[in-house]
């Protein structure tokens, strides 16, 4: 039971005592195992400084509060933010815009409105409202349709604007407008159970 | 009076029967384990049944690994060792026998009352309240039977193993009490007297170190006893043994709120959380050092030996996760890892490799030793070895991959850093399910090593003579001068060291201006002292520190010393603050009682196994799931529900984000509404009635701990609750959907549409140091 020590090296004495035939070199700590150690250590303190007494880190609410300030005004002062209805229905009749529109709206859009674009039209138990035909809930004129998708409604949409961000948005609404022709009457109702008729 | 000498024979029918009893269990922990990452990949896996829902069997497997397969092997572990160690028989036969039949029928009740839904919502933590009073009487039974036997031991001084299993008792009980205080609302509901952020502080103080304390001390203490013992090498350094196990225990406790990175956190507590962390790295290397150097000399054997083999890679995994751990709590990091797959893999490098590996090894090496027979098949012990080594690769590679893709992807922005990259969810959600399915692979096969170790173990057993160890000691009088006293425990170099050095850190973090300046110097004086002193006496610290080896009693009061700390500075100051001055700026609207009620019903399924409530301080989490949490926005949630995986989206924000229609269609059909979901559908909410019987007794006990509901009567909580989901449904029928207003589906629409609802305040932060 008794492990031979023939093979090392005489600095390292073996404590005298022995648990169950255990025993115990009795060997100094690695130096790279300190120095680990210590540095932890000293990394503490400093990043400690930095934080709480420098006064030049941030705190984290602040912090994001900034960042996501940078990219409100990023937002607001980009160019699809100005599109006029005459815009949105030129986009309507685009190929490319098309395109991209669709790909958005079977992405996010048909869950509730399904890809007919019909929802509860077609579905009564569907979630959203139907976007064929000349009954709209929240308004019907192009930028009125810009305003609902990024915004959301109070009924249960969510905003989507920050999620697809503006160019997208204009392409899905584009893409929407691509099922209806300019000029056609508006009729404002105020459930979506009133425009499945 | 003179020694005498007497023969000893241990009790090592307790060892073998706790050694059974973990290849058992830990078949079953793995079994659900195996079910579970299947069901991630194939909802139908889920069965439509409640009590095979993902959701209620997570909590199983992660109780059944951690308290049936490590609890029952460190019982065997610590009961066999020790034995020898201190040249003892346990103390009582009958204590033994209760800690192990009471330990069984704990475990069997787990795995009935958590797939029927009965939980307290809190992860490691769920077991109802009656369970838990019983955990806490089989515990209080196992600590006396340990110290009564090292009361009656034979072996004066105390090997390192001993001290790793004193800490591991004395921190166990006091976490596990702490965590489980609750008020009853029923035989089986209660709710924690700690509410949101105090209870999220206290669940991941409780929550890591039961990774500390329960997965990594008691396994490094039979390390100690079981590495040297195989390798017949003595163990490579005493003194890395020392230090490592004070900075070990000392550190370990303080790492807790890592957990809670870029969370509503007190950033304070955040910086304790990742400094201690990285702080924590040299200690647990001290212990893979000493694993693996004792080896050195005995790497042969490594070639024909599965013990052997078992314990190397186990350490090895040991020191993996260890180094992970500091890493992923850099703040940085865990902005990425946190939430994703990246963690799950993180805590099975430690489960499948550590504790599974050294449980391996250690059944292998004791099997023939406790039946008296060689082991039935070297071969077969070596091809568990290969399986069970390529199955945790598999697994962990897999989760690494898929953690760091989903979560650079759930972060990542476009379009000048003004939108998400990748806006919806479920596309994260399928890019990594490959990875998921390859978790199951790498977990089968660790499954099938360990089933093939099951039959090894049968085979060697079978028609065995069982045999308890004996040992022929020599009784000895103790001396008096070896005994520590009161003065002796305490008034010497190292601990008066510590002390000091422990109050000036606190003055400086805590204090005021001048007392910073105080703390600053105070402490930078201390270390240097300590070293210096250090240098010049260090023969006295060795002789005080081996008369401590002889004296249990103070060994352990100083651990329990060494623990207690790091919890009392970070829980306390936030305990006693008041709760309504506390919140930032704003506070969370008391429950409706329907909503109260629907909240029990998220808590019961599990919901937090897969959807967290806390959007971080970071971009893309504001961009993707709305403003910031903050901590008053979820200071009346008993248990508090901010969740650790985000296995779908966020939820803190989700109410009026969605209209009734979509949550009443989503939750009986995740995948009509949500196209490539893998969440199982609830379908049993849409028959079952809400439990409006149990609202009066669950809001005087939610008005008992401090949550401001109004006095309410039985009869105006019913009538509340019929208002409320009289509306829900009244909405639900215009939109075609049909639903009595009676049933659990309108109380859970409830609970979800008011998240996020929250009033402002005008209060002043909270007090920082």
């Amino acid at each position: 039971m008794k492990p031979s020590s023939s093979n090392q090296p005489p600095e390292d004495p073996v404590r005298h005592h022995s648990y169950d035939g255990i025993q115990e070199y009795d060997r100094r700590l690695p130096n790279w195992w300190l120095l680990t150690f210590y540095g932890a250590i000293v990394f503490a303190v400093v990043y400690w400084f930095y934080f709480k007494h420098s006064g030049v880190a941030m705190e984290d609410g602040p912090r994001v509060e900034a960042e996501i300030a940078q990219i409100e005004a990023a937002r607001l002062s980009s160019g699809a933010a100005k599109l006029t209805d005459d815009d949105l229905w030129k986009m309507s009749r685009n190929p490319v815009v098309l395109a991209a529109g669709k790909t958005a709206y079977t992405s996010n859009c048909v869950a509730c409105h399904l890809a007919s674009l019909k929802g509860k039209a077609e579905n009564p138990s569907a979630v959203g409202a139907s976007l064929l035909g000349t009954k709209w809930i929240t308004g019907g004129k192009p930028t009125e349709l810009i305003a609902t998708v990024t915004k959301g409604t109070a009924r249960g949409m969510p905003p989507w604007g920050p999620v697809l961000g503006t160019k997208k948005v204009a392409e899905v609404v584009a893409y929407v407008l691509s099922h209806h022709e300019p000029g056609e009457p508006i009729e404002i109702v105020n459930s979506p159970a009133a425009g499945i008729k | 009076m003179s020694d005498r000498k007497v023969t000893i024979e241990f009790n090592d029918q307790i060892v073998r029967q706790f050694m059974l009893a973990a290849v058992i269990w830990g078949a079953v922990g793995m079994l659900v384990g195996v079910l579970i990452a299947s069901q991630l990949n194939y909802w139908q896996l889920n069965f439509g049944l409640p009590w095979t829902t993902f959701s209620r069997l997570r909590p199983l497997h992660t109780n059944a690994v951690i308290f049936a397969l490590v609890g029952n092997m460190m019982f065997a572990g610590i009961y066999y060792s020790t034995q020898r160690l201190v040249k003892a028989r346990l103390a009582s036969d009958l204590l033994s026998k209760i800690h192990f039949w009471f330990y069984q029928l704990i475990i069997v009740s787990a795995a009935i009352t958590l797939p029927l839904g009965l939980t307290r919502g809190k992860e490691y933590a769920e077991l109802i309240w009656p369970i838990n009073i019983a955990v806490v009487i089989v515990w209080v039974i196992f600590a006396v039977n340990f110290f009564w036997t090292l009361a009656k031991r034979n072996e004066p001084s105390l090997y390192v193993a001993i001290w790793f299993y004193i800490a591991t008792i004395v921190t166990v009980a006091m976490l596990y009490i702490v965590n489980h205080l609750s008020i009853p609302t029923s035989l089986l509901h209660s709710y924690p007297i700690f509410g949101g952020l105090q209870d999220g502080l206290v669940q991941w103080w409780y929550g890591h170190n039961a990774v500390a304390f329960f997965l990594t001390t008691p396994i490094l203490g039979i390390m100690y006893y079981f590495v040297p013992k195989a390798a017949e090498r003595p163990v490579y350094s005493y003194k890395l043994s020392v230090i490592h196990f004070w900075s070990l225990v000392f550190v370990y406790i303080w790492a807790g709120p890592h957990h809670l990175l870029n969370t509503a956190l007190p950033n304070w507590l955040q910086m304790l959380g990742m400094t201690f962390s990285l702080m924590l790295w040299a200690p647990s290397w001290g212990g893979m050092l000493n694993g693996l150097l004792t080896l050195r000399g005995a790497w042969h054997k490594l070639r024909t030996d599965p013990v052997l083999k078992f314990f190397a890679a186990a350490v090895t995994f040991y020191g993996m996760a260890t180094f992970e751990g500091p890493l992923l709590s850099i703040k940085s990091v865990n902005a990425i890892g946190h939430y994703t797959d990246w963690i799950i893999g993180h805590v099975h490098g430690g489960a499948l490799g550590w504790n599974g590996f050294m449980a391996a090894g250690m059944f292998y090496w004791l099997a023939p030793r406790l039946w008296s027979k060689p082991l039935y098949s070297q071969s077969m012990a070596n091809l568990h070895f290969w399986l069970g080594t390529v199955g945790i690769l598999l697994y962990m590679g897999a989760m690494w991959t898929s953690g760091i893709t989903q979560g650079v992807m759930l972060n990542g922005t476009t379009e000048g850093g003004t939108l998400l990259a990748y806006p919806n969810f479920i596309e994260t959600l399928n890019t990594i399910r490959p990875m998921m399915l390859m978790r199951v692979i790498g977990g089968t096969l660790y499954f099938v090593g360990w089933l093939m170790m099951g039959y090894n173990l049968y085979r060697t057993i079978k028609g065995a003579q069982t045999v308890n160890g004996s040992i022929e000691v020599f009784v000895e009088t103790p001396k008096a001068e070896d005994k520590l006293g009161f003065g002796g425990t305490f008034f010497n170099p190292p601990v008066m060291f510590s002390v000091l050095g422990t109050i000036s850190a606190f003055a400086w973090i805590f204090g005021g201006h001048w007392l910073q300046i105080v703390g600053i110097f105070g402490t930078s004086l201390v270390v240097i002292l300590a070293f210096v002193h250090y240098e010049a006496k260090s023969h006295n610290w060795g002789i005080w520190y081996d008369k401590l080896l002889v004296s249990w009693i103070p060994f352990t009061v100083l651990t329990i010393l060494a623990v207690v700390v790091g919890g009392m500075i970070q829980i306390i100051p936030t305990v006693v603050i008041n709760k309504a001055a506390s919140v930032e700026d704003r506070i969370q609207k008391v429950y409706t009682p329907l909503e109260l009620a629907g909240r029990d019903i998220y808590v019961r399924e599990g919901c937090y196994t897969c959807h967290s409530q806390m959007i971080r301080t970071m971009k893309s989490d504001v961009l993707r799931y709305g403003d910031y949490s903050r901590l008053g926005e979820s200071i009346y949630d008993h248990p508090y529900q901010w969740g650790s995986r985000r296995t779908g989206p966020d939820l803190a924000r989700v109410g009026s984000k969605y209209n009734n229609s979509w949550h009443f269609l989503h939750m009986r059909d995740p995948r009509a509404t949500s196209q490539g979901s893998n969440m199982p559908s609830f379908s049993w909410l849409y028959d079952w009635k809400t439990d409006v019987a149990a609202l009066p007794s669950k809001i005087s006990v939610q008005r008992m701990i401090g949550v401001p509901f109004a006095p309410m009567t039985p009869a105006e909580i019913e009538k509340s609750v019929k208002e409320q989901s009289a509306i829900i449904a009244k909405d639900l029928r215009n939109e075609g959907n049909y639903i009595e207003p009676d049933r659990e589906i309108v109380a859970l629409i409830a609970y979800l549409q008011q998240l996020g609802k929250f009033e402002t305040v005008k209060t002043k932060a909270p007090a920082k140091p």
